[in-house]
C-alpha cells in the first residue's frame, strides 16, 4: 500500500530542505520498495481506485501490495518504460500490450520469463490454454494477463423497447433494427475518428473472413487484397447511408449511450464500468449482445477479445515477490476481486462476476461455437497500426474510395514485413 | 533605441570614471555562470542526445544504431511532414496576427479608459487556467454539434453543422482561435504596460490638437508601441512554432493527420511509433527552424553593439 | 468618429469581446457544477438546475488524490520560479552592469533554451536523472523547473535592468560596494516590480505544468498536481465529466486569482518594450 505523507510539513524556511528529500525518504515506498511493496506502473491512470482495492486484498492475502503510479497518456508511458530498461528503476511490475510491442521488448531480453506461472494457472484452471499463445515469444511465456475484455454491442434498453426491438440473431436483423431506428430517427451506431477508428473494420472483417483477419495481421494477406476492399466497401456503404453517429463527437460513449445520441456501440466490456459510472443500470438500463456474423455461413461466430500483460522486467529490484504477485493476480480470489471492482469480465473463468450479463458472456466466450480473435490493435504491428489508424480515422470521416488507404497501409506493412525478415 | 526614452534612459557609453570595464571579467563571468549552467545541463546537453539519436535508427530499447542522414531524406520525402510543415506555416501566421492583434486592440480600446482594467479581466482568466480544464472545454465548444454549433444554431447563424475539427483547414483555424484565447489577454497587458510608459506631454500635446481615435493611435500609439510589438510578435513566433498540446488534446493531429504540426508529427513518430531516430529529426529541422526564427528577431530588436 | 461615439463605441466592443471572452468559462462553470446524472452533451449552455459543484470537486478531489500533490506542487512554483528570477536578474546584471563579454552572445545561448521542444528532451532527462539519482526527487523537479523558466525570466531582467542608468553602478563602486552587494542591495531592490512580475507569470506556468511532472516522478510525495489532475480523464474511463471539469476548475483557483490579484505589479515589472 502506498504510504501517504499528508501533513508534510510547513513551507516557509525549510522548503530548501524540503526539496532536497524526495520520494526515496520514507524507506519502504519510491524507488526502494520493500518486500511487502511492489512498483507498479500502468498507463491506466484512471483505473487506481479499482487497483488499490485489489492491492488491498492481495496485502490480506499474500502480503503483497502495490505502490502505484499512473500514467493518464498512453503514449509517453510506452516511451518511459522503454527508456526504464537502461536504468537501475526498472518496473517491478507494468502493464503492456501484446503483439509487436511485447515481441519488442524480449528480443532485447528484458523480461523475466513467466512459463513456470502459466503451466501451473492452467492446470489449475485458472486461465484458458487458448490464451497462452498471445504472451509466447520463442517457446517461452512472458507476464501474466492483466485483464481481458471481449467486444461486443451494448445497446441503450429504453431506445430498443421503445421500438420494439429485440437482440438480433443474424447480420440481416441486426440490419433491420438499424433501419428501423433510422427510421424513426435514431442514430444506430457509434462511430469514432479518434483511436478506436479500427472498431467496425476489424468487426465486419473479423465476421466476414476471419481467416483473412489473421493472414493480414500476420502479414500473410495485402490490405489491397479483394476481401480486404470489399469489406471497406461495406463499411463505406453503411457510413454513406447514414448508420453511424458523428465521427467527430468526442461525446464519451458512456454519455452518448445513455443520452440516446447513438442506440448501439460497438465497445470492449470495460464500457460496463464506464456505464456504471454514468448511473446505468445493467440488464436494466443497458445490455449487450454477441456481434452476429456478416457472412452466416461460418461455422462458428467471431469474437475480438484483447487481453493486456502485467509485465515483470528481468533484474528488476523486487522481480521475486513481483512474480509471486504475477502469480497471485491469475487466481479466482484476485480475478474476482479485479473483476468486480472493475465492472468487467474475467479471463479466468472460475472468477465470480457479479454482474449477470458479464457472467453470462464470461461462459459463453469459453463455448465451442465462439471463435476468439485478437483485438486488431494488439494483433497489428504499431507502425502498421498508426497508419491504419490515421487511414480509418479520415475514411469515417470523409467515406470514399477506399483503395488510396489501404495502398498506404499496405506500404507500411511491407516495410515492416520486410524489416522483420 | 526604442521610442520610450523616457523609461529608458540613456545609458553613459563613455567608460566610467572608476575603472574599465575590464577589470569586472571575473565578477560577470561569476553572475552569468549561474544561468548559463542550468540552460547547458538541463537542456542543451539532453538536446545533444535528441541531436545524436536524429542519426540513427533506434527503437527506445537496447542501443541506437548509426543511419547518417537516412531520418532526414525519410523527413522530407514524407507526405504528411509537408502537410504538417504547411499547418505549422498557418499556425504561425495565425498566432502572430490573431492574438497580438486581438491584444493590441484590447489594450488600446480599454487604456485610458474608467473601469478598463476590470474590462480586460475576462481576457485574462483563461491563461491561468489548468490545461486539463482548457482542453475539456475546447473539446465541449468545438466538436461537431458541440457548444459552438448549439449557440449558432440558437442565434440563427448559419455555420452550426461545420465540422470544425473534422476537415482541413477549417480544424487548424479553429484551434488558432482556441489558442488566441489563451493568449490575447497576456498580449493585452503586455500592450498596456507599454502604452502606461508611453510619456504624457506629446499625446496630451496631440489631444489639444484635436488628435482622436484613429487618428491618435495611428501617429502617436502605434509608432512608440512598435518595438514592443516585434517583441511580442516574436514570442508568438517561437511559441507557435512549437505548438503541440491543444492540436494533440483536442484532435490527435487528426483525422487522418490533416491537423498535425511539426511538434505533433515528432511526438507521434517519437511516442506512438518508438521510431525514435525519424522523430529526433524532426524535432532538429524544428529546433533549428525555431533557432533561426528567434535570432532574426532577437537581432533587430536587441542590438547587440548596446550591450557587447 | 465623434469623441461621443467612441465613448459608447469603446467600452461597447469591449463588453462585447468580452462576453465572448467568457463564454467557455461559463460553459466551464455551469457544467462543473452539474449533477453528473443530468449532464447532457447536446445541452451543454442550459444553466443548472441543482448546483453539484462542491460534490464533483470533492469527488475529483477524493478520487484523484489531489490533496498529496498540492504541498509538492507549491514548492515547485514557489522555489523554483524564485531561483529562476535570480538567476535571470544575475545573467542581466552581469551584461548590462559589469558589461560581460560577447554578454550579447551568452544571452542568445540562454534564451536560446526556448527554442527546443520539451517533449524531446523528456528521455535523456528522464535517463539522466535516474543516473544521478535525483529521478523522483523534490530536488531535480526544482532543478528542471529552474531551467525552463531561466530563459525568459533572463529575457525581461536584462531588459529591465538595462533601463537602469550605468551611473547607478559607477556612483556605488565609488562608495566601495562589492559588485555582489551592488546587485543584492541596489540593483534588485530596484527592479522588484520586474522580478515579481516574471515569478507570478512563471509560477503560473510551473502550477499548470503536465509534461515535466508525468516524466520526471512518480511517488505520491513528487508527483505535481497536474498530473494527478489529468489522470481523471482518459481513453479507458476515469471520472465523469462533470467531475473532470470540477477538478479542472479546482486546480486552476489558484493560479486564476495569483494572477488577478497582482495585475497592477505587470504593469510597472513587465515593459518588453523598453531596449
Amino acid at each position: 500500500m502506498r504510504l501517504r505523507h499528508t501533513g508534510v510539513a510547513a513551507l516557509a524556511a525549510s522548503t530548501l530542505v524540503l526539496a532536497a528529500c524526495g520520494g526515496d525518504d520514507d524507506g519502504d515506498t519510491g524507488g526502494s520498495a520493500g518486500s511487502g511493496t511492489i512498483n507498479f506502473y500502468t498507463d491506466k491512470g484512471a483505473w487506481e481506485p479499482q487497483f488499490l482495492q485489489v492491492s488491498d486484498v492481495s496485502e490480506g492475502s499474500i502480503g503483497l501490495g502495490l505502490d502505484f503510479t499512473g500514467y493518464s497518456d498512453a503514449e509517453q508511458y510506452s516511451a518511459f518504460i522503454r527508456q526504464s530498461f537502461r536504468t537501475d528503476e526498472k518496473p517491478d511490475l507494468f502493464t503492456w500490450h501484446t503483439g509487436s510491442e511485447l515481441e519488442d521488448l524480449v528480443a532485447e531480453d528484458l523480461l523475466a520469463p513467466t512459463t513456470d506461472i502459466w503451466q501451473t494457472a492452467i492446470d489449475d484452471g485458472d486461465v484458458p490454454e487458448a490464451l497462452r499463445e498471445h504472451f509466447t515469444v520463442d517457446g517461452e511465456q512472458y507476464c501474466v494477463p492483466m485483464n481481458a475484455a471481449y467486444w461486443v454491442m451494448y445497446y441503450n434498453k429504453a431506445v430498443f423497447d421503445q421500438y420494439g426491438l429485440t437482440e438480433p440473431t443474424s447480420w440481416a436483423e441486426l440490419m433491420t433494427i438499424a433501419d428501423t431506428l433510422k427510421a424513426n430517427g435514431v442514430t444506430p451506431f457509434y462511430e469514432t475518428n479518434i483511436l478506436f477508428s479500427f472498431v467496425w473494420f476489424q468487426t465486419l472483417l473479423a465476421g466476414t473472413d476471419p481467416d483473412l483477419y489473421n493472414a493480414l495481421s500476420s502479414g500473410e494477406a495485402s490490405y489491397t487484397d479483394e476481401g480486404v476492399v470489399a469489406v471497406m466497401e461495406q463499411w463505406r456503404d453503411m457510413l454513406e447511408a447514414g448508420y453511424f453517429g458523428d465521427p467527430g463527437d468526442q461525446t464519451a460513449p458512456q454519455d452518448q449511450l445513455k443520452s440516446g445520441t447513438v442506440a448501439m456501440i460497438n465497445f470492449g466490456t470495460f464500457l460496463s464500468g464506464q456505464l456504471n459510472s454514468v448511473d446505468m443500470v445493467s440488464g436494466t438500463d443497458y445490455d449487450f449482445f454477441v456481434i452476429p456474423n456478416v457472412n452466416p455461413d461460418l461455422p462458428q461466430t467471431s469474437l475480438i477479445f484483447e487481453t493486456g500483460p502485467m509485465c515483470t522486467a528481468k533484474d528488476a529490484a523486487n522481480e521475486e515477490s513481483a512474480l509471486e504477485y504475477a502469480q497471485w493476480w491469475m487466481t479466482e480470489e484476485a480475478q474476482t476481486a479485479w473483476s468486480n471492482a472493475r465492472g468487467d469480465v474475467s479471463f479466468n473463468p472460475k472468477a465470480q462476476v457479479n454482474d449477470e450479463q458479464l457472467a453470462a458472456l464470461n461462459e459463453q466466450a469459453g463455448a465451442d461455437d465462439h471463435l476468439l480473435l485478437e483485438r486488431y490493435f494488439e494483433a497489428t504491428p504499431t507502425p502498421v497500426l498508426t497508419a491504419a489508424l490515421d487511414g480509418f480515422s479520415a475514411f469515417v470521416t470523409n467515406p470514399g474510395d477506399p483503395m488510396p488507404i489501404l495502398e498506404t497501409i499496405q506500404a507500411e506493412a511491407d516495410a515492416y514485413w520486410s524489416s522483420q525478415g | 533605441m526604442s521610442g520610450l526614452a523616457v523609461a529608458a534612459p540613456e545609458r553613459t557609453t563613455t567608460p566610467g570614471p572608476v575603472r574599465r570595464r575590464g577589470s569586472y571579467r571575473w565578477s560577470a563571468r561569476g553572475f552569468g555562470l549561474p544561468a548559463l549552467l542550468v540552460v547547458a545541463v538541463l537542456l542543451y546537453l539532453p538536446f545533444l542526445w535528441t541531436t545524436w539519436i536524429s542519426f540513427t535508427e533506434y527503437n527506445g530499447l537496447g542501443s541506437p544504431s548509426w543511419v547518417g542522414l537516412d531520418n532526414y531524406r525519410a523527413m522530407f520525402d514524407d507526405p504528411n511532414f509537408l502537410t504538417s510543415l504547411r499547418n505549422t506555416l498557418i499556425w504561425v501566421v495565425g498566432s502572430i496576427t490573431v492574438p497580438v492583434g486581438l491584444g493590441l486592440l484590447i489594450a488600446t480600446l480599454s487604456y485610458g479608459m474608467r473601469f478598463g482594467s476590470w474590462l480586460r479581466l475576462p481576457f485574462l482568466i483563461p491563461y491561468a487556467i489548468s490545461g486539463v480544464a482548457v482542453g475539456v472545454v475546447w473539446r465541449f465548444v468545438l466538436q461537431n454539434g458541440g457548444g459552438l454549433s448549439q449557440a449558432l444554431d440558437a442565434l440563427g447563424l448559419p455555420g452550426a453543422d461545420s465540422r470544425w475539427l473534422s476537415d482541413a483547414p477549417l480544424n487548424t483555424i479553429v484551434m488558432i482561435g482556441a489558442a488566441a484565447w489563451q493568449q490575447s489577454g497576456v498580449n493585452a497587458l503586455l500592450f498596456v504596460i507599454g502604452l502606461q510608459s508611453i510619456p504624457r506631454e506629446p499625446i496630451e500635446a496631440a489631444r489639444l490638437d484635436g488628435a482622436s481615435g484613429w487618428r491618435m493611435f495611428r501617429h502617436m500609439h502605434w509608432p512608440m508601441l512598435r518595438p514592443l510589438t516585434t517583441v511580442v510578435v516574436g514570442l508568438s513566433l517561437v511559441a507557435s512554432l512549437k505548438t503541440f498540446d491543444i492540436v494533440w488534446v483536442m484532435t490527435k493531429g487528426g483525422p487522418g493527420r490533416n491537423a498535425e504540426t511539426l511538434a505533433v508529427t515528432m511526438y507521434e513518430e517519437t511516442f506512438v511509433n518508438s521510431a525514435y531516430g525519424a522523430g529526433s529529426a524532426v524535432a532538429v529541422f524544428l529546433s533549428v527552424v525555431t533557432f533561426l526564427a528567434a535570432i532574426t528577431y532577437l537581432r533587430r530588436q536587441l542590438s547587440p553593439e548596446r550591450t557587447v | 468618429m465623434t469623441p461621443m461615439a467612441a465613448r459608447i463605441l469603446r467600452p461597447t466592443v469591449l463588453v462585447v469581446l468580452g462576453l465572448i471572452w467568457l463564454a467557455p468559462i461559463y460553459l466551464l462553470l455551469v457544467n462543473a457544477s452539474k449533477d453528473p446524472a443530468r449532464y447532457a452533451a447536446d445541452q451543454v449552455w442550459r444553466p443548472v438546475s441543482d448546483f453539484a459543484l462542491f460534490d464533483n470537486m470533492r469527488q475529483a478531489w477524493e478520487i484523484g488524490g489531489l490533496g498529496d500533490a498540492v504541498t509538492s506542487t507549491l514548492l515547485y512554483s514557489v522555489i523554483a520560479p524564485a531561483l529562476a528570477v535570480l538567476i535571470g536578474a544575475a545573467l542581466g546584471f552581469g551584461i548590462v552592469a559589469l558589461r560581460l563579454k560577447h554578454g550579447f552572445f551568452w544571452f542568445v545561448l540562454v534564451f536560446g533554451g526556448t527554442v527546443f521542444p520539451l517533449q524531446m528532451i523528456l528521455m535523456p532527462l528522464f535517463v539522466g536523472y535516474v543516473e544521478a539519482g535525483i529521478y523522483d526527487s523534490r530536488l531535480g523537479m526544482v532543478a528542471i523547473y529552474t531551467a525552463v523558466t531561466v530563459p525568459f525570466a533572463a529575457l525581461v531582467m536584462r531588459n529591465f535592468l538595462g533601463g537602469i542608468a550605468h551611473q547607478v553602478f559607477e556612483a556605488a563602486v565609488m562608495d566601495g560596494a562589492t559588485t555582489w552587494r551592488i546587485f543584492w542591495r541596489i540593483y534588485l531592490p530596484m527592479s522588484t516590480s520586474a522580478l515579481v512580475a516574471v515569478f507570478i507569470l512563471q509560477a503560473t506556468f510551473v502550477w499548470n505544468d503536465l509534461l515535466l511532472g508525468l516524466a520526471l516522478s512518480q511517488s505520491d510525495e513528487v508527483r505535481p498536481l497536474m498530473t494527478a489532475a489529468a489522470a481523471l480523464q482518459d481513453t479507458y474511463g476515469g471520472l465523469q465529466l462533470t467531475a473532470v471539469l470540477a477538478g479542472g476548475l479546482l486546480v486552476s483557483l489558484p493560479t486564476v486569482v495569483l494572477f488577478l490579484s497582482t495585475q497592477r505589479i505587470f504593469s510597472r515589472g513587465l515593459n518588453l518594450g523598453q531596449f
